[in-house]
């Protein structure tokens, strides 16, 4: 080989070296500005998702007038506020909030354990059937409770007085009682969703082991069972805790009636009951609420710092159940009296009334199948229902991406900014949400024409995002607590890149977590009302609008019918989702 | 920087409100025109009422503009259009709302005159149309009894006979204290009775509930035997109930609703014209069968037998915007 030849290798050898050079150099230089660029994009969506809402409402409490109008800067929503009813209302609202997350999480654990780590009979269609109250519409609950439980013709109380021959009451439904008794419905199925997968995640071994040194199965339940759920268990608290501050349905239908006034009733008060709505105090109410809730975020942020949660490690583990011999008779009747209160009853106190002419009269000429008809029929109903279909696959599908995104930046890096992200995605869900739907009127309103947000559906999709990412960053982020990092680091080791951990690892491994995410926030979406009131536009409407027409036009009938479509609708989906649950377990 | 932009939103809004005077007063050119602008999008707080549809789809046939409704609350319909307006955002056409919401919301600009309206000119008083407001339709109140539980003897015929001892614990009524038919009521029977009236009903201790149609079921159901102020137009979905309308021998409270063209309304002739549809005999008539209070001459002889004793009754009075806030407080004193 001659020297050129050797020269002209050598220059080739040499190219070739730079050309790995440059791409190693723009990788490097994609991962050292592209992890900055991609926390800076997802901010800048979390703000206007969470934060340009809250700013626009941050101005109506400190701005005399609502955004638009000539006014002035000051204080008066927040010093209007200051008074002892209203502390008497807050008092009111922590306090049944309080009482009806207590005793909804006391139960949803217990029904999680009996579903997720006994051998209770039927334990695949109990958790199926503890789940429903969760999907069935407020009104429709309290509509069917105020039947069942009124003091002077309730169902409950005239079986009551021809059993015991007395005229006395047993229930009344309109009281504190009859508050913190509906709410419970939904809270307990709601924490029961958090908290069951995080049961059944875990590996046996550890309780195998309290159980080999000598504690009881009592004690292993409390100090090893439940101190391993702890940070699901104070996340679900704290989301139901807030929700039940947020909470309006329960105290407008069975509180206002009796005098018990919690923070929305006064909020709604604030914003629709009076000739000049105040925007001003009913925003500056939300903040003082907001910063409540602000304080138990620190306080649950502390309980879990410097601890440990993982329970799923590289090692293998088989999920097995505690037998309980015929203790399992006790906890199957537990599931099935809890089902029989929260669904059996109104449930069929609304199937049976959906064939009746009216609510509560069962008379045999009124018996018709006039109010499914209406509804078959009713072309503004199926455009609502495509539409709300499409903004419930869209919207539950990009607010779980999102909120997976989230969730790993937030429990499973120190990148620089995480803090902030997750306090963003935090924000909506600390504004009750009839004046979050105001902050979004106001701010998708007032961008830009160019910018083709308002009127369309886009807007209702970017508030449903909003409304759902902080339950899809709790449900994650509690799943990714429990996988170890090693399995992380092993799939990092072995070459992976962060996305392909991110896909292949995490939410391999906490995808039961995404699909309860998904579900509930599916129909978070299907049940929105506050927010799709201020934003649907002619042509855009939504089921929970359609079904407010139906109600206040004297329909309760025609809107049972669309709730009882609603629970079939989600028994498919959950059938489907843990079936897929069950495959994939017995992959793993 | 907000209050510039906001500035200058305002400045859009006043430059693309038209005159509606520069639109052509010669009928036949006004339902032409309508025709070409092709669309009408009404703003309504008439939440789900059919017969505002029965209405609306006969419009849509005579005339072949199609229609496009927002429903939502009175004060969700007033915070919309004025958030609209000040983002310069002129999608509506036709507002129906409240006479208190209206006159708040003409007060804050929110309209723009109408122009003339052949039909104007049968409205009959008390009601009465200006450049900005026609009357659409009136909401008027009594009572409801369970007639299981309440024998014709013993049915209130004067407004003041709810006072009787033997009614103590047993009303459900709509809240006096917050907007609404509860506050209608109050401030009416505030002004005939006076404030003792009002005492001695607070010592009847009434049952508040905000959610109307749940109320009116619950008397049907026997929860109570009374119920006030009862809208006579939600008598059509209790037919076949144990339940009766009363109208007290003083009278009916009563409230409007108006129509009125939005301001920068994109599409002003066909709002023009389904004003004057709204006011032919034809469409008062659909209201006055439901139970509502036509506001044109000729209506009412042709109304439903059952219907028009109740509606002829006398008109006791209605509220007024500039004082609402001053009664619904006096009402939160009266009844704690």
């Amino acid at each position: 080989m001659g020297s050129a030849a050797l020269e002209e290798r050598s220059d080739r050898v040499t190219a070739a070296a730079n050309f790995t050079g440059r791409v190693a150099a723009s990788l490097g230089g994609l991962r050292r500005y592209g992890r900055p660029a991609g926390i800076t994009a997802l901010i800048l969506v979390l703000s206007f998702l969470s934060l340009y809402p809250m700013l626009m409402l941050l101005y109506g409490s400190l701005h005399s007038t609502p955004p638009g109008i000539a006014g002035e800067f000051n204080l008066n929503g927040y010093i209007s506020i200051a008074t002892t009813e209203n502390l008497v209302v807050l008092a009111n609202t922590v306090g049944i909030s309080l009482v009806k997350t207590v005793l909804a999480l006391a139960l949803a654990v217990l029904l999680a354990w009996i579903v997720a780590r006994t051998d209770t009979p039927g334990r695949g269609v109990l958790e199926v059937l503890i789940t429903l109250p969760f999907f069935i519409p407020p009104i429709l609950t309290a509509t069917a409770w105020a039947m069942l439980g009124n003091a002077q013709v309730g169902t409950i109380n005239l079986v009551w007085r021809w059993l015991t021959g007395t005229d006395s009451t047993l229930i009344d439904v309109y009281s504190y009682g009859g508050v913190i008794w509906h709410m419970m419905q939904y809270s307990t199925p709601f924490i029961f969703l958090f908290v069951v997968d995080a049961f059944r995640a875990m590996d046996p071994a550890l309780e195998e082991s309290s159980r080999m040194s000598g504690a009881t199965r009592w004690q292993t339940f409390w100090r090893i069972t439940l101190a391993l759920m702890l940070p699901v268990t104070t996340s679900a608290f704290i989301l139901s805790f807030i929700r039940g501050i947020e909470s309006f349905e329960s105290a407008v239908f069975f509180g206002t009636p009796v005098g018990i006034e919690v923070l929305t009733t006064t909020i709604y008060h604030s914003i629709t009951q009076r000739a000049q709505p105040d925007y001003q105090s009913a925003t500056a109410l939300s903040f003082a609420a907001l910063a409540l809730m602000f304080l138990l975020l620190v306080l649950q942020s502390r309980l879990l710092r410097g601890r440990s949660f993982t329970t799923v490690t590289g090692k293998g583990y088989s999920p097995n159940v505690t037998r309980l011999g015929w203790m399992r008779w006790v906890t199957f009747a537990v599931c099935i009296v809890f089902f029989a209160l929260t669904v059996a009853l109104p449930v069929g106190q609304l199937l049976l009334s959906s064939f009746f002419k009216f609510f509560g009269f069962y008379e045999v000429d009124m018996l018709t199948f006039e109010h499914y008809r209406n509804v078959w029929e009713n072309s503004a109903f199926w455009r609502a229902f495509g539409n709300t279909m499409l903004l419930g696959v869209t919207g539950a599908t990009a607010t779980m991406a999102l909120g997976g995104i989230v969730a790993y930046i937030t429990t499973r890096t120190r990148w620089r900014g995480r803090r902030l992200i997750d306090v963003l995605a935090w924000l909506p869900w600390m504004m009750p949400g009839m004046v979050l739907g105001i902050g979004f009127l106001w701010g998708f309103a007032i961008l830009p024409h160019a910018i083709p947000i308002y009127g369309t559906l886009w807007a209702l999709l970017l508030a449903y995002i909003a409304l759902g990412t902080p339950v899809a960053v709790r449900v994650t982020s509690a799943a990714y607590q429990q996988i170890a990092a090693d399995i992380e680091e092993c799939s990092r080791v072995h070459g992976a890149g962060w996305w392909q951990t991110l896909g292949r690892i995490l939410i391999a491994l906490a995808w039961p977590a995404f699909a309860v995410g998904w579900v509930l926030i599916f129909f978070g979406i299907m049940r929105e009302l506050s927010a799709s009131i201020l934003l649907y536009a002619p042509g855009t409407e939504v089921l929970s609008v359609v079904m407010l027409k139906m109600w206040v036009s004297g329909k309760p009938e025609e809107v049972s019918v669309i709730g009882l479509a609603m629970l079939i609708l989600v028994l498919v989906f959950r059938w489907v989702q843990l079936r897929f649950i069950k495959r994939r377990i017995s992959t793993l | 920087m907000l209050r510039r932009r906001v500035l200058g939103m305002l400045a859009a809004t006043s430059a693309l409100a038209g005159p509606a005077s520069a639109q052509t007063d010669d009928w036949s050119k006004v339902v032409e025109a309508a025709k070409k602008e092709g669309k009408l999008v009404i703003y309504t707080a008439s939440i789900g009422s059919p017969f505002h549809k029965t209405v609306i789809k006969a419009f849509e046939q005579k005339y072949g503009i199609p229609v496009e409704m927002l429903e939502a609350r009175a004060s969700e319909v007033r915070e919309r259009v004025r958030v609209e307006q000040a983002a310069g955002r002129f999608l509506g056409d036709i507002h129906h709302n409240g006479s208190t919401t209206t006159w708040l919301m003409n007060r804050d600009g929110n309209f723009q005159p109408h122009g003339p309206i052949p039909n104007i000119k049968n409205i009959v008083p008390p009601y009465e149309a200006d450049d900005i407001r026609v009357p659409a339709e009136v909401i008027s109140y009594c009572l409801m009894v369970n007639r299981n539980l309440v024998k014709p003897g013993d049915e209130p015929k004067s407004w003041k006979d709810i006072l009787d001892p033997k009614w103590t614990g047993k009303i459900l009524s709509d809240d006096y204290r917050a907007l609404g038919g509860g506050a209608v009521f109050f401030v009416v029977t505030y002004d005939t009775f006076g404030k003792e009236f009002h005492e001695k009903l607070a010592a009847q201790k009434p049952v508040f509930s905000r959610d109307l149609a749940n109320s009116e079921r619950r008397v049907a159901r026997g929860e109570f035997p009374l119920y006030l102020p009862f809208s006579l137009q939600n008598y059509n979905n209790l037919k076949g109930l144990p339940v009766k309308p009363i109208v007290p021998t003083e009278g009916r409270p009563y409230v409007r609703f108006d129509l009125t063209m939005m301001k920068g309304a994109p599409h002003p002739n066909a709002a023009r014209l389904f004003m004057n549809h709204y006011l032919e005999p034809d469409s008062q008539l659909v209201f006055a069968n439901a139970g509502y209070a036509p506001v044109v001459k000729g209506v009412v002889e042709k109304t439903l037998p059952e219907i028009r004793d109740l509606l002829a009754t006398k008109a006791l009075g209605t509220t007024t915007p500039d004082r609402q806030d001053a009664m619904l407080e006096l009402a939160k004193q009266i009844y704690k």
